[in-house]
């Protein structure tokens, strides 16, 4: 299948190794959509290189722009005041939740289900609307910058009520959506024990983000990152890391974003939202990891006149495609797209300069 | 006899003129309505998509007898056309070839050409892309490599060997209970006694039949023919320009043959200008297609693993059926 193939939104090459349409070994190569990011951003000013980590995703793009800002922030020691910590936070699940509809939508289309993929995307639509309204666009919305977010995405009480009003439709909506895809059995006879990947073999492949928590192992880069500390919400995991547990987690993971995005309203601090009274200096090579909604994202790099050195990323889409080519083998090639699917892949935050090479079972 | 010639073409005429309808209603508005979009106009899949095809440039398919490989779709609607004439009453004097028999084996002519279809398109998607690994060595460098249509062309053999049991089953229960292949005494047989439909057998063959139209119109969630996930238009990948249209035509003329087979089978209602029956033709066909995707709208794509089950759990039902119909 592939590199262009009809199924799959990016281009990425599946070979797969049948016997009477039985999946017997499976090959996946990513690559084609390589622009190399990271060696266009050396040598670049910090706020600039900033800005284009935004490019390297339109479905994460606000938590690439995070990460990236948090290396700057952690390398040059800066406290962004609470109140932007909050409003980066609403738009960190925001986008959370429009990926995981997103990935929803993108799995009933591969399944074939195409009014729930379609009444899927209605839904996320609300949540677009509230990114261009707090951000200004609908897919690079530029919240962070170094020291707090940018002016424009200053929530005020219209925003805020607004935010309210969105997250009250998008919860009844998903709610609704929930309880007919559970209780469809065509739909749980094609997910259920279709492509599973054991506990060991997802934590021996590194696997990461709602895909490993499918697969019963309950971790949160959010849980590590202090700016969560204030919210309650819950990891949400399954037990067995087929395309049903993969996309309930997901559906769950919806509920506890709009549980963060409403404590962060409720309880949103007054104040400054940019503290732009840190000075730059040269930095060693800084590590942020933050949770993306595919997983944990890694960014690094240094500073050196201000301008960036070094910079490495590794997206959590990497390290879980590289694993689908184990899930798919004894499945049927109509379950291979599924499968591959169900770690909710993003090539264009992949292809990165990065190769997995000899992971055997 | 001129009577008869007109009242066979007219007849045909607007059968043909109604087909090209279905799939826009289909599409626009049952699928469209469910998934809460405008959906496309209703003369857009039927007939501005084979007209606009009809003015593109034919590209020459990569096929070992690409004119065979073109004229297939002829081959398929020149069958349903036949299955059409036959139906006409005008035609059941023919006796033999106005009988079950003969529309089965024009169906399973329709049926096998998607196996050729299969078997002599070779597109682009597979083999003949410049893989850079054929160089480097791949993981299993000797592996014989197949094309998507190559598994559209084994399915078709799957669906002609199980998959339309169902809808052969059902064209038989008529059979049994007017205990004649000829569609004449079929007709007649329900002129005296009233439709098929209304008996036990009837509504339970009616059924069945619905679902053998969905299973041989390739429609969700039968639709391994040429399911998008992995044999993206199986056997219709290689088809440009005219031969795209007629395939589009072939299908939409298919779904108004089948259900004006049903008319005349279980309602006892054969096709004819001069009568107010074909209002029921015309009827029937509409409803199938709109029946036909409110089912296919809820409805994922069936793996073998659903597709063996439900197939072999309707053809048990068109059994209980026939039995039924015996009694």
């Amino acid at each position: 299948m592939g590199t262009v193939h009809s199924a799959a939104i990016e281009p990425y090459r599946v070979r797969l190794f049948v016997e009477d349409e039985i999946v017997k070994d499976a090959e996946i190569t990513v690559g084609v959509n390589h622009r190399g990011v990271e060696r266009i951003m050396e040598g670049l000013p910090v706020e600039k290189a900033n800005s284009l980590t935004e490019k390297i995703c339109g479905i994460c793009s606000g938590v690439h722009l995070w990460n990236s800002v948090l290396v700057a922030e952690k390398g040059l020691e800066i406290e962004i005041p609470e109140r932007a910590s909050y409003i980066r936070i609403i738009v960190g699940e925001l986008e959370r939740i429009h990926s995981h509809l997103l990935y929803l939508a993108h799995g009933n289309e591969v399944l074939g289900h195409e009014t729930f993929s379609m009444r899927l995307f209605y839904i996320r639509e609300t949540v677009m609307e509230l990114l261009r309204m707090i951000g200004g666009n609908r897919v690079q919305y530029g919240v962070p910058i170094i020291g707090g977010i940018r002016p424009r995405a200053e929530l005020d009480e219209m925003k805020i009520q607004k935010i309210r009003e969105g997250l009250d439709y998008i919860e009844e909506k998903v709610k609704g959506f929930a309880d007919r895809f559970t209780s469809d059995p065509m739909i749980m006879s094609r997910i259920t024990g279709v492509c599973p990947l054991s506990r060991k073999d997802a934590l021996r492949l590194a696997v990461t983000g709602p895909t490993l928590r499918a697969t019963g192992v309950e971790f949160d880069m959010r849980r590590e990152m202090e700016c969560y500390d204030p919210f309650e919400f819950d990891i949400i995991t399954e037990n067995d890391g087929d395309v049903k547990s993969n996309l309930l987690v997901r559906v769950f993971e919806i509920f506890e974003s709009v549980k963060i995005i409403r404590q962060a309203l409720d309880n949103l601090p007054e104040g400054a939202i940019v503290d732009r009274s840190w000075e730059m200096q040269d930095t060693n090579i800084t590590k942020s990891y933050v949770e993306a909604p595919r997983g944990t994202l890694y960014h690094s790099y240094a500073l050196e006149d201000g301008r960036v050195r070094n910079v490495v990323i590794r997206t959590p889409s990497m390290a879980n495609i590289g694993a689908m080519q184990y899930a798919l083998i004894g499945h049927h090639i109509t379950d291979a797209q599924l499968g591959i699917v169900q770690c909710d892949p993003c090539f264009t935050c992949t292809d990165r300069a990065i190769e997995i090479v000899n992971l055997k079972r | 006899m001129e009577y008869s010639i007109i009242s066979a073409i007219g007849t045909i005429i607007i059968g043909f003129i109604i087909s090209l309808w279905l799939p826009g209603l289909e599409r626009k508005m049952i699928h469209a309505r469910i998934q809460q979009r405008i959906g496309p106009p209703i003369s857009s899949p039927g007939i501005m998509a084979p007209l606009k095809f009809f003015f593109k440039q034919t590209i020459r398919p990569y096929s070992p007898l690409p004119r065979l490989y073109n004229s297939l779709p002829l081959i398929g609607l020149l069958s349903v056309f036949l299955i059409f004439l036959f139906s006409v009453p005008e035609t059941y004097h023919l006796g033999a070839l106005a009988s079950i028999v003969a529309i089965v084996g024009f169906l399973k002519i329709e049926e096998v050409i998607y196996v050729f279809m299969g078997s002599l398109s070779k597109s682009v998607m597979s083999l003949r892309m410049p893989f850079p690994d054929l160089a480097k060595g791949a993981k299993h460098p000797n592996v014989q490599r197949s094309f998507l249509e190559d598994i559209s062309a084994m399915r078709a053999f799957r669906l002609i060997a199980f998959g339309s049991f169902p809808l052969y089953i059902a064209m038989f229960i008529p059979v049994v209970i007017s205990k004649s292949i000829f569609l004449g005494d079929i007709v007649a047989y329900q002129k005296l006694h009233g439709p098929i439909l209304f008996s036990v057998a009837g509504v339970i063959g009616a059924i069945v039949f619905f679902l053998g139209y969905m299973i041989l119109l390739n429609e969700y969630p039968f639709v391994i023919l040429k399911a998008k996930a992995d044999v993206i238009e199986g056997p219709y990948m290689e088809y440009a320009a005219k031969w795209r249209a007629l395939v589009y035509i072939m299908r939409g003329f298919l779904m108004f043959t089948l259900a004006m087979l049903f008319s005349v089978l279980f309602l006892g209602v054969p096709p004819s200008i001069f009568s107010w029956g074909i209002l029921v033709n015309i009827l029937v066909a509409v409803l199938f297609p709109m029946l036909m995707a409110s089912f296919s709208a809820f409805a994922p794509i069936f793996t073998f693993k659903q597709f063996y089950p439900v197939t072999f759990g309707v053809t048990i039902l068109g059994v209980v059926a026939l039995l039924a119909a015996f009694i």
